[in-house]
């Protein structure tokens, strides 16, 4: 019976269709034209740069610290801004609980004004006790990847560990000015305390 | 029933619960637990990021659909970023994440795949499942690889997933990738129609006490206990423990069908990080459990399963651009179960005790600016022993095997845009000796969160134990027998993918195929005396179809997740050659399945979501290629869930609530299981 004679091998026919498909593979690569990108932070920079704006979404205000109804949620880069406009791409036409989100820079502590969330990069590390007394007038969440930021009173710090980023969260500081941070956020944070 | 040679001695017979005839080998109509574990290429599967997986940088929009969690499981140096990128970039990749778990009230690995569009689930019983993915399925389906945290749950009885001995703490799980098309150039053998990796999350990131418990018509009880804590030194741990009774699913006359199923399982992971530049991972669980069986409607007594599994993996950057892992698991797993009287062969108990021994080596770099080289060793031991019924065995009892493999892949950017990926696995087995699984891929972001990918892979499926050795019954006169000349079965895929994150609001992925088979898996008579059926590899064809799914945030408070599959099969025998199925025995799938989870985020912390699914009708083998069907349907899943901010929550949740029991899967008659409507309500605390 023909069935029981056949050569399986003889049905191992497929590398044909691989011919076809390198053919096309070649024309995709040699017929596209380069596209350029614009200079982009580190990814670092980019995934933190994510995370404040997650952090806007995640943090009640008091009332008191908008002066209007429609006015928007500015957050704020002190000192050297890793971020470029990778930052302003982000919050581009976001909305949280319907206040626009904009991003200001401001290059001292005497500078900064209408803040709801600051970002103290690390150049502002020396003066830190200064900005964070700023920053408790006008109620702004505080944020930060510097050394010790948490526990020196900050509210959240980004820290590395193994390639990815965690967060220590200081409620303490952030109960101080009256700011309210979403269970979910402390869920994937460590909580830390002011160092006296 | 479930015998083969019934086919033979009885013709065609019609109304039987497991017509096909690799369910009817294996599983008799009541499913062994058991399970298997194999498993190959396992770091891979485990450390990719979840939606980032487009671009080595992700958009912005990408990033900004993830939650603070997933952020928070980018790497975001270069390093890492290494090995975390394989082949499936450009690939039809869906993720169900923690929360969509949580919210779609699934409780068995199962119920949650439901929520991945690009895959097939059809339930057939308490404890039963068929699940693929584009195509060819059945409860022994054979064509998609399942990985548990790197481990790969596979059974060398029929080359598939016993589901009914596989579960997680569903709290605990990180992630579920879901990648449907060919991944043997990375997962290696029966890698063919997909690829499913359960990530549990790391002990570091289920820190403190989480307890859960539960009950109501389906599943009848629940309860898990979980406690995670630090050890110091970058080092945590956690354990867990939980138990399920999932009680009888109904006869199309809604008479019990005396399946309940029932399991129990505990263990324990430890992460740690040693120094700078190493990671650690420890972990250990282990279970048993029972299940009812019945043939033709009638109990036939219960199965019982037991098993554990230990898996190692230790991870050291080397510099910016290298970083090697080492993996090693070793798993064990039994199962006994009852075997009737059939044939003129007396009853008697199927046992299997399954040992697998797997050692994993990967190793990732840069080269220059352009090329991403990771390449990686394997070499995995079963030794299976099977105590033989009366009716059903495989000879020989006592078998080892050896797999060894190696696989390579280069990741060229041609240009900042375009990336052009070519790799392959090369591995041995005992079988049919060297296979190769080469792939040619190539992605385009030709605009800002805009991706174009294609691909071309070969995969094979290699023999399983129900080809090569299987005999039912044990004493002449032989029905069915092992054959072993039964070669892998092969497939050539086409790929062509779009892939788009429009704004944090929406994304949408479109992916369309075209799988060209050979060899697939028939069934042959001897000539003369009719009997010993044996399978052939005498059916080739094709089959070709479109997966749509698409995300859509429509307002802070209401978001819809849409999924939609098209797909045509072709298969035929090849000419000059013969199958006694017709063609018609490997496949049994809807040509179009559509599924929706719309959540509500409500005041008060309450959680609404209403999950409806439409499964188109599909056609089944009811034996000697006479085809049978198992009408459509739509069913509806809705929970009510109350999440505050406190350690307590509740939900409700109504599964399949349109009907008072409907089929799934499974050839019509009486002996027909068909799943029922089923309440549940849940308790959570966590501290």
């Amino acid at each position: 019976m023909a069935f029981l004679t056949s050569d399986p091998l003889e049905t191992h026919n497929s590398w044909k269709a691989w011919a076809p498909a390198l053919a096309l593979g070649l024309l995709a690569v040699f017929g596209m034209s380069a596209a350029a990108q614009a200079s982009a932070p580190s990814r670092e920079y980019q995934v933190k740069a994510v995370f404040l704006f997650n952090f806007a979404q995640f943090v009640d205000w008091p009332p008191a610290v908008f002066t209007e109804e429609s006015a928007p949620l500015a957050i704020c880069v002190l000192g050297d801004d890793p971020f470029g406009s990778y930052l302003d791409d982000i919050v581009r036409g976001e909305q949280v609980n319907s206040r626009r989100l904009t991003v200001q820079r401001f290059r001292t502590p005497e500078e900064i004004k209408g803040c709801q969330v600051l970002f103290v990069s690390r150049s502002e590390s020396r003066h830190l006790e200064k900005t964070l007394a700023s920053a408790r007038e006008m109620d702004a969440l505080t944020v930060s990847d510097a050394e010790d930021f948490a526990s020196r009173g900050g509210m959240i710090q980004l820290t590395m560990e193994y390639g990815k980023i965690r967060l220590k969260i200081n409620v303490d500081a952030a109960k101080a000015s009256s700011l309210t941070i979403s269970s979910k956020l402390l869920r994937s944070a460590e909580i830390v305390s002011s160092r006296d | 029933m479930t015998v083969l040679g019934q086919y033979v001695s009885t013709g065609a017979r019609t109304g039987k619960n497991a017509p096909r005839i690799e369910s009817s080998v294996i599983t008799r109509s009541s499913r062994p637990l058991v399970a298997a574990c194999v498993a190959l290429s396992c770091l891979l599967g485990t450390s990719r990021g979840s939606a980032q997986s487009t671009d080595t940088i992700p958009s912005s929009s990408e990033l900004k659909r993830l939650s603070v969690e997933q952020l928070m499981e980018i790497n975001v140096t270069s390093v890492s970023k290494q090995p975390e990128k394989l082949s499936e970039a450009a690939s039809a990749i869906q993720v169900i994440t923690n929360d969509e778990i949580r919210r779609s009230g699934a409780t068995s690995i199962p119920e949650a795949l439901r929520l991945a569009p690009n895959l097939e689930v059809a339930q057939v019983g308490a404890h039963t499942w068929a699940i693929t993915a584009r195509g060819f399925n059945s409860t022994t389906a054979n064509k998609l690889l399942v990985l548990v945290d790197g481990r790969t749950v596979y059974t060398p009885l029929f080359s598939g997933t016993f589901w009914d001995i596989q579960d997680v703490l569903l709290e605990d799980v990180d992630r579920i990738e879901v990648i449907s098309g060919p991944g043997g150039s990375v997962w290696g053998a029966n890698a063919v129609n997909g690829v499913i990796n359960i990530i549990t999350k790391s002990a570091k990131d289920t820190q403190g006490a989480y307890a859960e418990a539960g009950g109501g018509s389906t599943p009848n009880g629940f309860g898990a206990a979980r406690y995670g804590g630090a050890m110091g030194a970058g080092a945590s741990f956690r354990v867990y423990g939980q138990y399920f009774d999932r009680g009888n699913e109904a006869y199309t006359n809604g008479d019990d069908a005396t399946d309940a199923w029932r399991m129990g399982q505990g263990g324990l992971r430890f992460d740690a990080q040693p120094s700078s530049r190493d990671a650690l991972m420890v972990k250990g669980d282990a279970y048993g459990g029972n299940e009812g069986g019945n043939l033709q409607s009638v109990s036939v007594g219960r199965s019982t399963s037991g098993g554990g599994s230990v898996t190692t993996r230790w991870t050291r950057t080397i510099s910016e651009t290298s970083a090697a892992t080492l993996q090693l698991y070793y798993d064990h797993t039994q199962l006994s179960t009852p075997e009737p009287a059939n044939q003129g062969a007396p009853s008697g108990r199927l046992k299997d005790r399954l040992d697998t021994y797997d050692l994993d080596f990967q190793h990732g770099f840069a080269l220059g600016n352009r090329h991403r080289i990771v390449w990686g060793l394997g070499y995995r031991f079963t030794h299976d022993v099977v105590d033989n019924s009366p009716t059903l065995g495989f000879f020989p009892e006592h078998l080892d095997r050896s797999l060894v493999s190696g696989f390579a892949q280069d990741e060229i950017s041609l240009l900042q845009t375009l990336v052009l990926t070519l790799g392959t696995k090369v591995e041995h087995n005992d079988y049919t000796g060297f296979e190769v699984e080469p792939t040619v891929r190539l992605r385009w972001s030709f605009a800002p969160a805009q991706m174009l990918w294609g691909s071309f892979s070969r995969a094979v499926r290699t023999p399983s134990r129900v080809e090569r050795d299987v005999a039912e019954p044990t004493q002449p006169p032989i029905v069915v027998a092992g054959n072993s000349d039964f070669e892998s079965e092969i497939l050539v895929a086409y790929e062509l993918g779009y892939r788009i994150n429009v704004t944090s609001r929406f994304s949408g992925s479109i992916a369309a195929f075209y799988n060209s088979y050979d060899d697939i898996r028939s069934v042959s008579f001897t000539p003369v005396s009719i009997i010993p059926l044996f399978f052939e590899n005498n059916m080739a064809g094709e089959t070709h179809g479109i997966e749509l799914s698409a995300t859509w945030q429509a307002t802070s408070w209401w978001r819809l997740r849409a999924g939609m599959d098209v797909l045509k099969e072709r298969l035929h025998v090849i000419p000059g050659k013969m199958d006694l199925e017709k063609a018609l025995n490997e496949t049994s799938d809807p040509e179009r399945q559509f599924s929706l989870q719309s959540s509500f985020d409500l005041p008060h912390h309450l959680e609404l979501d209403v999950d409806p699914r439409s499964v188109d009708k599909l056609y089944i083998n009811i034996g000697n290629g006479v085809l049978g069907t198992v009408p459509s349907y739509t069913e509806l899943d809705v929970r009510l869930g109350w999440n505050p901010a406190g350690p307590f929550g509740l939900s409700i949740v109504g599964q399949n609530l349109l009907h008072d029991h409907h089929a799934e899967f499974g050839a019509a008659g009486p002996a027909r299981e068909e799943m029922q409507r089923g309440v549940y309500g849940k308790v959570t605390w966590r501290f």
